[in-house]
């Protein structure tokens, strides 16, 4: 039952993800995202391993975002697609 | 213990556990690292608080407190109570050196969680609990409605006197 409440969370983050307005909104949805894989893949693998494997995740996830943050800082116009 | 009372609980415990440390440890304050700045406007801009723009920044940028409750729910839950907790304290902490965090807020969070998850084991408490209840904590934080959380995370920055000074 752990793991259902977590699945329905991510893919509510995901819809939301979908309808945000820019992309700093974004990221912080994203975040939720994160925490919530790492929670499933320590519950779905019940190992000591499962546990280092959820933390590298979660850790390695937040530098990305936090690269993406910076460059976001440094790109001061959104380029949009046409 | 049922078991949805107990993520309840675990949710409400995690949720004062993070925020109260991460507003001590400054995150409100001032932007760490420079994403964090973006995204704190970006959230004024909708209609929020500045201060709770830079604590929700902070959090996305650095794991923080909020990143070592979990890691240690995980870690204690996987690995053992007392020393998963500690494992997770240290690879939190590798985790804000590559960020370019000071790294107290993260490990500080990470014992603390260590040591309440060892004292309500004993009336039933179990780790998973922890576990579910930090997603639920986050998702309160981060998911819902981004200028309302920030505005209450802007009273308690206030409340503890930790309110940016920026503008």
């Amino acid at each position: 039952m752990l793991i259902e409440i977590l699945g329905i969370i991510v893919v509510l983050m995901a819809l939301r993800t979908l309808v945000a307005q820019n992309r700093s909104e974004r990221l912080l949805y994203l975040n939720v995202i994160g925490f919530s894989m790492s929670a499933i893949i320590c519950l779905y693998i019940q190992t000591p391993f499962g546990a280092i494997i959820a933390i590298t995740f979660f850790v390695t996830s937040t530098l990305s975002s936090n690269a993406i943050a910076y460059s976001l800082g440094r790109v001061k116009e959104e380029i949009m697609v046409k | 213990m049922n078991e949805i009372l107990g993520i309840v609980i675990a949710a409400f415990i995690s949720w004062f556990n993070f925020v109260l440390i991460d507003t001590w440890m400054g995150l409100p304050e001032a932007p760490g690292v420079k994403g964090a700045d973006v995204i704190g406007r970006s959230v004024k801009a909708r209609g929020g608080d500045l201060a709770g723009g830079f604590f929700q920044g902070n959090i996305v940028c650095s794991p923080d407190a909020s990143a070592g409750t979990l890691l240690a729910s995980i870690a204690c839950y996987a690995i053992g109570t007392p020393e998963g907790g500690l494992i997770a304290a240290v690879l939190v902490y590798f985790g804000n050196r590559l960020c370019a965090d000071p790294g107290y807020a993260g490990t500080t969070g990470a014992l603390s969680i260590t040591i309440i998850i060892f004292l309500t084991s004993f009336i039933g408490f179990k780790p998973e609990y922890f576990i579910v209840g930090m997603v639920l904590a986050i998702l309160t934080i981060q998911g819902l409605y981004h200028p309302w959380a920030s505005r209450l995370l802007g009273k308690i920055a206030h409340k503890m006197g930790r309110h940016t000074k920026l503008t």
